[in-house]
């Protein structure tokens, strides 16, 4: 495999790291399900999959962690920020570490379907039980049982959409594949 | 869409520098988990709001409440339900719904959670996200990181302008389809187009920011410049001094030990 110039490496992983930020970013605060206890599940899980399958577990962990924590302060939850950064961050590095354990050639995407599963649902338990564990840090252990569904239903429908997009992206658009590090 | 968050305005929290305005917010964070008394964490809420009245309008102030209305409203039915220890001070019929071990529980978690969240929407409020980024540089930021944080901001409005006009172009599409293919499933699977047009949208602009980044040199060794810097007004010593001093007397105050 061609070796990238380190100078070249590092402009395309900070163009990378900026652009899936703020794809997560917008996913966050645009794209959001209603649910019926007066909440939203937005689909940043998607891109934070999508992202540790194609790119790896350090863009993943940039961008999620990124875009989830720029997204909360914008939204008007800048409490929750450093704790996003932190969680969503882990999300991607545990979700992209097992998608691609074993593949030595090819992006991450390529891995193997129950791979990637496996990824997504240690991901989802990172997601939902960082967010119990902050949760009821800030506002009681009791209290935070509530968001255990909703996180888990946000979290699996991120890894199920994660999954169908990264294998219609990789068709959709192949030189993608020269983006993966 | 808009990024900002910053409300121009006047007063001691505009004055105030970004970075040690950043030290307050974590100091104060830490200590409300501190063995405080519950005055003390009330008067940090009080005056967190005062600040934010002060500083925007009564009904800006009153927005992080609403934000974390719901979660409150949670904590006030839950933690009654599940803390059964101590003495029952409140009966609904027969059965026993507080105690006062509870409500001082509850009084203490709902304090907490509504100064964590004052005190972050002031700071968010005051400062200009080009200061917040200078701040985290001056507590030691890479200047790449610095880097990516800018550029997710510079791109996230022109990313929402591009993924809402293909969210328009796959509705208009969908506008066609007959009755009876609207559920759910078909709902989500609906997603999937559109999804993967605005990432294709967005990677198709990741080799050109890379090129811009290197013809703009990045990775030279040259000392990079900063078009803003941060002034302290009185020195940078006289802000962060005043910093750990507000935490300081909190602290002293309503320490329970």
């Amino acid at each position: 495999m061609k070796e990238i110039n380190p100078a070249k490496k590092t402009a395309l992983q900070i163009a990378l790291m900026a652009v899936l930020t703020a794809v997560v970013v917008v996913f966050t605060l645009m794209f959001r399900v209603p649910t019926p206890i007066k909440g939203y599940i937005s689909l940043c899980d998607v891109i934070i999959t999508f992202s540790a399958f194609l790119f790896g577990p350090w863009i993943a962990a940039i961008a999620g962690g990124l875009g989830t924590g720029i997204a909360d302060v914008i939204g008007g939850f800048p409490q929750w920020a450093p704790f996003s950064f932190l969680i969503h961050g882990a999300q991607g590095i545990i979700i992209a570490l097992i998608a691609r354990a074993g593949l030595k050639k090819g992006v991450p995407g390529d891995a193997k379907l129950f791979k990637m599963i496996l990824g997504g649902v240690l991901g989802m338990l990172v997601m939902t039980g960082g967010y119990y564990l902050v949760g009821g840090f800030l506002h009681g252990f009791k209290p935070a049982l509530v968001e255990i569904p909703l996180n888990l239903l946000q979290s699996g429908v991120g890894v199920v959409l994660g999954i169908i997009v990264s294998r219609t992206v990789l068709k959709a658009y192949p030189p993608v594949r020269s983006l993966a590090l | 869409m808009t990024t900002s968050t910053y409300i121009a305005g006047r007063g001691f929290l505009y004055w105030f520098d970004a970075r040690a305005k950043l030290l307050t917010v974590v100091l104060l964070c830490v200590l409300v988990f501190l063995p405080m008394r519950q005055l003390g964490l009330w008067v940090l809420v009080g005056v967190a709001f005062l600040c934010a009245w002060r500083a925007t309008d009564f009904k800006q102030a009153l927005q992080p409440l609403r934000t974390i209305l719901f979660v409150l409203i949670i904590m006030v039915l839950f933690t009654p339900l599940t803390y059964r220890d101590g003495e029952f001070i409140l009966f609904i019929g027969q059965f026993p719904f507080i105690t006062r071990e509870a409500l001082v529980q509850v009084n203490t978690l709902i304090a907490r959670f509504l100064g964590i969240t004052y005190v972050c929407s002031l700071y968010v409020w005051t400062t200009p996200m080009a200061d917040i980024n200078l701040a985290f540089r001056w507590y030691g930021l890479s200047y790449q990181a610095a880097l990516v944080l800018t550029l997710a901001f510079r791109f996230i409005p022109f990313i929402a302008d591009a993924f809402r006009m293909i969210q328009d172009s796959h509705a208009l599409r969908n506008a066609v389809r007959i009755e009876g293919e609207t559920g759910k499933r078909q709902r989500l699977l609906d997603v999937v187009p559109t999804v993967t047009a605005a990432l294709v949208f967005a990677l198709k602009s990741i080799p050109y920011l890379a090129m811009t980044l290197e013809h703009r040199g990045l990775g030279s060794s040259v000392k990079r410049t900063s078009y803003r810097k941060l002034h302290a007004k009185g020195g940078i010593f006289t802000h962060v001094l005043l910093s750990v001093m507000i935490a300081a007397v909190f602290f002293l105050v309503f320490i329970t030990i």
